[in-house]
């Protein structure tokens, strides 16, 4: 019989991988996600149209395509290029691509996915400040870049609060998608039960843990809300 | 100006990195290309055949004390001993991407009581068959003179794995539902989202009954027979190189023996 315990301890050790990609994901996409939103702002129009078709692509299919694609993608094509006995050297450049390490593949695809989706809430946040108040910055003297990170970015912050919230707590979900990749991760912890023991109450209990967490996020990001409440506008 | 240049030079970084992304960030070990290596001696030069395995009593399930067991994983390592490589064994969450799995190089082998079917014959190269098998039809307990035939299950609703030979048989039946994975067959009967489901009897054996989840399921018939293969990547050296061991292993009662033990039987 399977001791309480023991399922607990693993379903532990799952929760900290999703913890692991939920933590590296937010670290790489909230800076990625501004610079791609500052691509598609940008007044270089192919930059523009160029950032507008990626997002496209990351919006526009599923992160679990987009996984599978990224972990076995290199190694397919390189099978497919060997076996075309082809003298080009590109191909034969792709030929000794290799698969990355599962766990990578993890983070450059919810990285690439999240940030995104991120860019366009920052778009958003950033466009929806009144032009006055750059000309307001401007007749005060200050540059571009001094308007923006002294008056507009902590309106931005918290115009974007609600919406970012939104989709970080979808992120806490998201990382059992690592799964399909092998990636161990806290659904898969309690699934195993079911295949080792045949007992089914783990994967339910792994429920637990996400609205736990999710709990603790919901708290924290109304407490951030009420913080920067003294922005009136 | 040189917000000009700045754009440029942010749509080239932006371009390199999803390149990058793409290209598993250049990992540049060329074997400049010209070199035809085969498949047994880039395993045996890496040292290590990775075996892509689901965890499934009895051919690869955790010891009591957290090691891998069971019938295949004792062939594996005898096998990858006699080929002079360490058995490295991965556990594959989706049985559905084991032929991207092998195409890609992740894993070398899949090596878990995989049905030989002509559908896997084409995308992967199949050792001989070692070990017999059956699929199963299992159901509630107290429907089990309902359902005990093929015919009976005709326009019940049925649960299978997806690509599985359980899937095989019944193809072409009105109700049927393709799951991941044969433990999640039986949560669906279980459940009562389906009526019955059509899986390994090895696995029915270790699944259903007394101190499991599923103490109310049991399995009425037995539907074909049908033989374990070890899937290399296709047109692989390795896939005859085990077939040499494996022949050698029968000769010499190693695998009777494993086979006794795991109360399994062998092709002869």
């Amino acid at each position: 019989m399977v001791v309480v315990s023991e399922v607990f301890k693993s379903l532990f050790e799952g929760f900290g991988v999703s913890l692991e990609i939920f933590a590296l994901t937010l670290l790489f996409a909230i800076p990625l996600g501004l610079v791609i939103s500052f691509g598609s702002m940008s007044k270089f129009k192919p930059l523009k149209y160029f950032v507008k078709f990626i997002v496209w692509i990351i919006r526009g299919t599923p992160l679990m395509l987009q996984l599978i694609i990224i972990f076995y993608g290199p190694g397919l094509l390189a099978t497919w290029a060997a076996n075309s006995g082809s003298a080009n050297p590109a191909i034969l450049w792709m030929s000794s691509w290799q698969v990355m390490d599962r766990f990578l593949a993890v983070i450059v695809s919810f990285v690439i996915n999240y940030a995104c989706y991120f860019s366009e809430i920052f778009r958003g946040g950033i466009e929806g400040i009144p032009k006055g108040q750059y000309e307001a910055g401007q007749v005060l003297g200050m540059t571009k870049t001094q308007t923006f990170f002294k008056v507009v970015l902590m309106q931005v912050v918290k115009r974007i609060i609600p919406p970012m919230s939104n989709e970080i707590i979808t992120l806490v979900k998201d990382t059992s998608l690592a799964r399909v990749i092998s990636v161990y991760e806290l659904i898969w912890a309690g699934q195993t039960f079911i295949k080792s023991s045949g007992i089914l109450w783990p994967l339910l209990a792994t429920g637990i843990f996400y609205l736990a967490f999710n709990g603790i996020l919901t708290i924290v990001f109304g407490k951030i809300e009420k913080k920067l409440d003294y922005y009136k506008n | 100006m040189k917000k000009k240049i700045l754009a440029i030079v942010m749509s080239v970084v932006l371009v390199f990195g999803i390149v990058c992304a793409f290209t598993a960030c250049g990992d540049d070990k060329q074997d400049d290309g010209q070199k035809i290596v085969s498949d047994m001696e880039y395993i045996k030069e890496k040292g290590t055949m990775v075996i892509g395995i689901t965890e499934y009593a009895p051919m690869n399930f955790k010891a009591e004390d957290g090691s891998w067991t069971g019938f295949d994983t004792e062939f594996a390592e005898a096998v990858c001993e006699k080929l002079g490589v360490k058995a490295e064994f991965f556990v594959l969450s989706d049985w559905d991407q084991k032929v991207n799995e092998l195409n890609s190089k992740a894993i070398d082998v899949v090596w878990n009581g995989m049905t030989i079917t002509d559908e896997l014959k084409q995308s992967m190269s199949i050792t001989d068959p070692y070990v017999v098998n059956a699929q199963v039809i299992v159901c509630k307990a107290e429907n089990a003179e309902k359902y005990n035939s093929l015919d009976a299950i005709k326009d019940a609703k049925i649960a299978v794995e997806t690509g599985s030979a359980g899937e095989d048989c019944v193809e072409g039946f009105a109700n049927v539902t393709a799951v991941a994975a044969q433990s999640d067959a039986l949560l669906e009967v279980e459940s009562g989202a389906a009526d019955v489901c059509v899986i390994d009897i090895t696995m029915a054996n270790a699944m259903t009954g007394k101190g499991t989840s599923y103490a109310d399921l049991t399995k009425t018939a037995s539907l074909n027979e049908e033989q374990y293969g070890i899937g290399c990547r296709k047109d692989s050296d390795t896939c005859d190189e085990i077939n040499k061991v494996i022949d050698e292993l029968m000769a010499d009662g190693t695998l009777d023996k494993l086979a006794d033990k795991y109360e399994l039987t062998l092709v002869k």
